[in-house]
């Protein structure tokens, strides 16, 4: 920087100079002409130092230039030709959908290109600045996996998160630039990994070591910290088998419009500013960025940032300890983390990797009166899917028994078949332990602050109204035992007209649900549907009605859905099934 | 049995009789068309009668089943065990509905014996659905399996209580609970054969005996030694390891010896289905080559006796050929000596399907056929994939064929007037995208038409019972596992090289325009290359069913004209407007209504042929 300040003086004045050469060039003596003209090579030298750097400036201005016009132009070209083809094709929906979807994608590309510009100029003119505001590891963990996991799957990568010592979840940092930094060196693991690869990200925190380099940022770090609290270093590792970069890149890596050419990234979308950007917030935030890499072979990067910790939640976590929790799952790692969060929540996790172990060992622990007090689902097992698992534990174990799902997929995608096959609840990986053990003590609570036995104990939905409408007395006993213990309360109709006549005198919004028997005398449980469904009032519409029949014909399920019924609740009374109905509707 | 229950149980008697191929000796065409005609006619009107009963009584009675009386559930579990007995299944569907409704209630008492009984009967409900799926890989089949292993562990899981349970019946139910969680298919033969193993040690326990000495153990543990020695059919040689070649090698010269014995006794050869394991193994443990355990499998078929009709027969005749292929398909050098033998092979064993007689054996036959159509070898000299496939649905599913052929034909016509508007509409299609010559054109498309119309629901073979022998409208878990007749028919056609271009219509005939519904997932309509035959498959396939064959299974029943005009009114999302468009000209529509009869009868002449 020095050797390039002075240059430019030079470069900007160089009259002055030639013009005290010329001057003094008359009468002196030939040591002091030699000296000069030694003193002229040097400054000629200067001057054609600063020409090259100007000329390389302007060069990589017109790179830049060159580059974003192609990089801009390649998006911009994709919307364009989309358009047209949509255009072409507007009759045919899927083809202009599919058009549609990858005009987003190109949107989308076109302004991260964007915004990387506008975040290097904040860098360069000095206007970038950081916030400081309390944030959960876990949210921003589960951030990045939503934006990155979609990417991977689409190339078909092998990606793993893995979450190493967690000594604080509560953070203070500016969110958004670590997801930048993080979401950045990942997708471009992402990118550069050919399809299929290996990619490994972990995350860690230790204590920030004291011969930790950037020594004037955890000051300021401490100055946010509340009395007694420590600040972490925050360590993450990303590594890839992907096509790697030579040593003469490596040094170069970090300078803005730099990218990786050859013939596997040309089609490669980028501007090259971003790892310029992630080194300068990394510093931002005194924290170091390393890099490995090896042409062929792959990279890794290690960032470690000092960040401030906020205050723990208060409140305490209310866990059965002591119990037992039956983990299933026939990966390692996945397993063994269950297993370490459990045990720091005073849990006693029991693995199986295979369903019909899990089951076996259930059904004796049932027959002995000794159930665990939850079942936590992994992604794998050896002989079976976990939720065909789950289908028959819900069977098994009754309509109260917790069944958590810890699962890499996007709850979103999988939550009608999740629910369906008696989940209870759903963990996000990776795992966090506020996460799981948070999750369990909701759904163990109320199990463990009764005093009966397990089977006695259920869910607590007191404050919602259901209307049971039933005609059979030893039915309705049964249903009102079930739904009793919920703490719901339960109004019974007879018939189908007592249940409209319940329905209209009751006042807007007060039933949660409607559990409706299809063959009834004086008015079937179609006719009360489609009269209920009729009434001038917004809940009328809206209130969910389970058809409850042993009818089971494919035509009875669309005759009771035609009738304005939501779903179909086969007789008998399958505990499991009621259950799942009840946490889905009424658990909000 | 209540008196419902009987006629229920006639009537599927009698559905089967109505349903089943038909021998036409001496008789015209006509008169073969009416038999059919009044003969699905009756089998429709029984099939109705029975949905009445089972609304009218049964499912009245599991809305009530806590307060059913002793006799009224044991009537009902001697019902549902007529609706499936052993290598006959007259309603698994209705069973595994019964038996989940009496595990329900076993559960809601608590009562633990009943529990175990109907979990055992409950799986072995799924093993039979599980049945359907064997040998296809295909998503969505392997629950199942899993339904079924579930089942039978949670039962198993009480031979710990073995001594607290006093009930004999109750034990037997375990101890086959325990037998029965190695059936079907696993990722390893280590897997099974462990699982075999274990039951085998629990089979000879002197504890367990000396506790239960009623019980008939020697025969548990012959079938199970049988089970053992069966899992070499399905294991291949490299996912075996030594010790279990052993403890395989052990059972099969048990079971062999002990058939060999009972058929000196009568003066008979050793059954064929234990002649093959006993072979086999010698291979496995590397005393034989492979060339010559397949000299001796050509040995026991070619001394089969062709009018052998028994279990054995049908063994020797249909399943041991599929093993046969099945060698070949993995060692495909051995193929180029054999495909004589293969050709003449194949010929033989539709001559004796041919001559087979119609009765109830035919569904134990058809699981064989099955067996030998995921195993089937295409040679230049052999039948032809498509030619064995329609085959098998004219003789086993011949509502079925006609379905399919009348949207072959009317799939042709359709795509007759597209091309005369629009030459270049299937140029999606590579095979067809670069002829200039209009009339070859037309003739490439139209056999293309022709053909994948035929062979667009082959996948339905699979679920014989729940299409062609249905006595009664379907329950959602039926039409659920209806479904993967589209994954099934893509991964038969995909395998085979001639019938390879039409697996695309298999796949996608069911999805929607729009994707926004329909199955299977795995069809992506803008990744097809033959996308605008599907739509038109896929909607002429709609108009069949929803006029015709639907109103059976889901209670559709549609006029030819309410159908055009609900499909228009789908355009844009079930179906694609370029094709809806064209059925807005009532020329066209009364062109494909022509279509549809002609197809009609035209699969009823290939019936007739085959039947005289």
């Amino acid at each position: 920087m020095a050797n390039s300040e002075i240059n430019q003086k030079q470069y900007h004045n160089p009259t002055s100079l030639t013009e005290q050469s010329m001057g003094k060039d008359i009468g002196e003596d030939s040591t002091g002409c030699l000296e000069r003209i030694r003193l002229l090579e040097q400054q000629n030298a200067a001057l054609e130092e600063a020409l090259q750097e100007a000329r390389d400036a302007n060069q990589a201005k017109s790179q830049f230039l060159s580059s974003m016009s192609h990089d801009i132009r390649t998006p911009m070209n994709a919307i364009v030709g989309m358009v047209s083809i949509a255009l072409s094709h507007i009759d045919e929906k899927p083809r202009v959908q599919d058009c549609l979807g990858k005009i987003q994608t190109a949107s989308a590309h076109l302004m991260s290109l964007v915004n990387d510009v506008l975040d290097m100029s904040r860098i360069d003119s000095g206007r970038m600045s950081l916030r400081e505001e309390a944030f959960s590891l876990a949210d921003l963990v589960h951030d990045i996996s939503v934006v990155v996991r979609p990417q991977a799957v689409q190339r078909n990568h092998n990606l793993q998160m893995e979450i190493g010592t967690i000594l604080q979840e509560n953070l203070v940092g500016d969110v958004l630039r670590l997801r930048q930094i993080l979401v950045n060196i990942i997708g471009n693991a992402v990118k550069y990994t050919p399809d299929g690869g290996e990619i490994r990200v972990r995350l860690s925190q230790c204590p920030v070591p004291a011969e930790f380099p950037m020594a004037g940022s955890p000051a300021s770090i401490r100055e946010s910290l509340v009395p007694g609290s420590e600040p972490v270093l925050l360590e993450f590792q990303c590594s890839d088998n992907g096509i790697g970069m030579s040593r003469e890149f490596l040094d170069r890596i970090f300078e803005p419009f730099e990218r990786v050419h050859s013939a596997a990234t040309s089609k490669i979308e980028g501007t090259g500013l971003g790892m310029s950007i992630v080194k300068n917030l990394v510093d931002r935030m005194g924290g170091r960025i390393q890099v490995e890499s090896r042409e062929g072979e792959g990279s890794r990067f290690d960032i470690a940032i000092p960040l401030a910790t906020a205050p723990q939640d208060a409140k305490s976590l209310n866990l059965p300890t002591g119990q037992t929790v039956l983990v299933a799952e026939s990966l390692e790692e996945p397993a063994g983390q269950m297993a370490a969060i459990l045990q720091d929540g005073g849990l006693q996790p029991l693995r199986m990797q295979a369903g019909l172990d899990a089951v076996t060992w259930l059904t004796e622990a049932q027959y002995e009166n000794h159930m665990p007090c939850a079942l936590l689902l992994g992604q794998e097992l050896e002989d079976m899917s976990v939720l065909e698992l789950a289908r028959h534990v819900r069977q098994l174990a009754g309509m109260d028994f917790p069944i958590l799902l810890v699962s890499e997929a996007d709850w979103a995608q999988i939550e009608f078949q999740a629910s369906r096959a008696g989940v209870n609840a759903f963990v996000p990986c990776p795992l966090f332990q506020s996460r799981l053990l948070g999750t369990l003590a909701d759904l163990t609570s109320h199990r463990h602050q009764d005093t009966g036995s397990p089977e006695d104990m259920e869910a607590d939905y007191s404050g919602c109204h259901i209307l049971l409408v039933e005609d059979n007395a030893l039915n309705q006993e049964i249903a009102l035992e079930l739904l009793s213990v919920t703490g719901a309360n339960v109004q019974v109709a007879d018939d189908g007209a007592q249940a409209v006549e319940l329905f209209a005198a009751s006042p807007e919004g007060y039933f949660d649900l409607i559990f409706m028997d299809v063959q009834m005398p004086v008015m079937d449980g179609y006719e009360a549907t489609r009269q209920i469904r009729a009434m001038p009032r917004q809940d009328a519409r809206d209130i969910w009605i389970v058809a409850m029949t042993a009818n089971a014909f494919v035509e009875d399920i669309r005759l009771s859905q035609k009738a304005g019924m939501n779903e179909h609740f086969s007789k008998p009374l399958d505990p499991g099934h009621l259950r799942e109905i009840l946490h889905r509707q009424l658990r909000n | 049995m209540q008196p419902y229950q009987e006629e229920y149980i006639a009537n599927l008697r009698e559905i089967a009789r109505l349903t089943a191929r038909k021998k036409a000796s001496g008789q015209s065409f006509d008169a073969f068309l009416s038999e059919l005609a009044l003969d699905g006619e009756a089998a429709r009107r029984i099939a109705c009668r029975n949905n009445d009963l089972l609304r009218e009584k049964l499912f009245p009675m599991l809305d009530h089943l806590p307060q059913a009386t002793v006799e009224d559930l044991q009537d009902l579990q001697v019902f549902a065990g007529e609706l499936m007995t052993w290598g006959k299944e007259l309603d698994t569907g209705l069973f595994c509905q019964i038996h989940q409704a009496l595990l329900n209630l076993a559960r809601l008492n608590k009562d633990r014996n009943s529990m175990i009984r109907e979990l055992y009967w409950l799986g072995m409900g799924y093993n039979s659905l599980y049945n359907k799926t064997i040998g296809l890989e295909v998503p969505g089949a392997e629950k199942y399996t899993s339904q079924m292993r579930l089942c039978f562990a949670e039962a198993a899981a009480y031979l710990k209580y073995f001594d607290e349970i006093p009930d004999t019946d109750t034990r037997g139910y375990i101890l086959r609970s325990r037998a029965n969680m190695s059936l079907g298919t696993f990722k390893t033969a280590s897997e099974k054969i462990r699982l075999v193993k274990q039951t085998l040690q629990i089979l000879q326990d002197a504890d367990y005996r000396q506790t239960e000495p009623d019980l008939p153990w020697d025969r548990y543990l012959s079938m199970t030694h049988q089970q053992m020695a069966a899992s070499i059919s399905h294991s291949r040689e490299q996912s075996m390891s030594p010790e279990d070649i052993t403890d395989v090698m052990e059972s099969v010269y048990i079971v062999y010896n002990t058939q060999f014995q009972e058929a000196a006794a009568r003066g008979e050869q050793p059954p064929v289905r234990y002649a093959f394991p006993y072979n086999a193994i010698e291979y496995y443990c590397g005393l034989i080559t492979l060339d010559t355990l397949l000299t001796r499998l050509e040995d026991l078929m070619d001394h089969a006796d062709s009018t052998d009709y028994s279990a054995n027969g049908m063994y020797a005749l249909v399943s041991l050929p599929a093993f046969y292929c099945q060698y070949l398909q993995e060692y495909p050098d051995l193929v180029p000596r054999r495909t004589e033998y293969i050709a003449s092979l194949y010929e033989k064993i539709l001559q004796y399907v041919d001559a087979f007689p119609g009765t109830e054996k035919s569904e134990h036959l058809f699981l064989y056929l099955r067996q030998l159509s995921v195993t089937f070898l295409e040679t230049d000299n052999s039948i032809s994939y498509s030619t064995f496939m329609q085959k098998l649905m004219i003789r086993f599913a011949p509502e079925t064929y006609i379905h399919s052929r009348i949207v072959a034909m009317a799939a042709t016509a359709f795509c007759d007037m597209i091309l005369e508007e629009d030459p270049s509409f299937f140029d999606d299609m590579e095979e067809v995208r670069y002829i200039l010559d209009m009339s070859e054109k037309r003739h490439l498309l139209l056999d293309y038409a022709m053909e994948s119309g035929t062979l667009h629901d082959v996948g339905k073979l699979n679920f014989m019972n729940l299409y062609s022998q249905t006595g009664r409208q379907w329950f959602k878990e039926e039409y659920e596992m209806a479904q993967l007749h589209t994954a099934v028919g893509n991964s038969y056609l995909s395998s085979r090289f001639s019938t390879r271009p039409y697996a695309a219509v298999a796949h996608g005939h069911h999805t929607w325009y729009d994707a926004s519904r329909g199955y299977p997932e795995s069809y992506k309509r803008l990744e097809c290359p033959y996308r605008q035959m599907v739509d038109v498959i896929g909607l002429v396939d709609w108009l069949e069913n929803v006029t015709n064959t639907a109103q059976l299974r889901i209670g559709v029943d549609k006029t030819f004209e309410d159908a055009i005009a609900d499909a228009i009114a789908l355009e844009g999302k079930r179906f694609s407007p370029l094709l809806t468009a064209r059925l807005r000209d009532s020329q066209v529509a009364e062109r494909l209504r022509q279509a549809f009869d002609a197809g009609f009868q035209d699969a009823c002449r290939h019936l007739y042929e085959d039947a005289v």
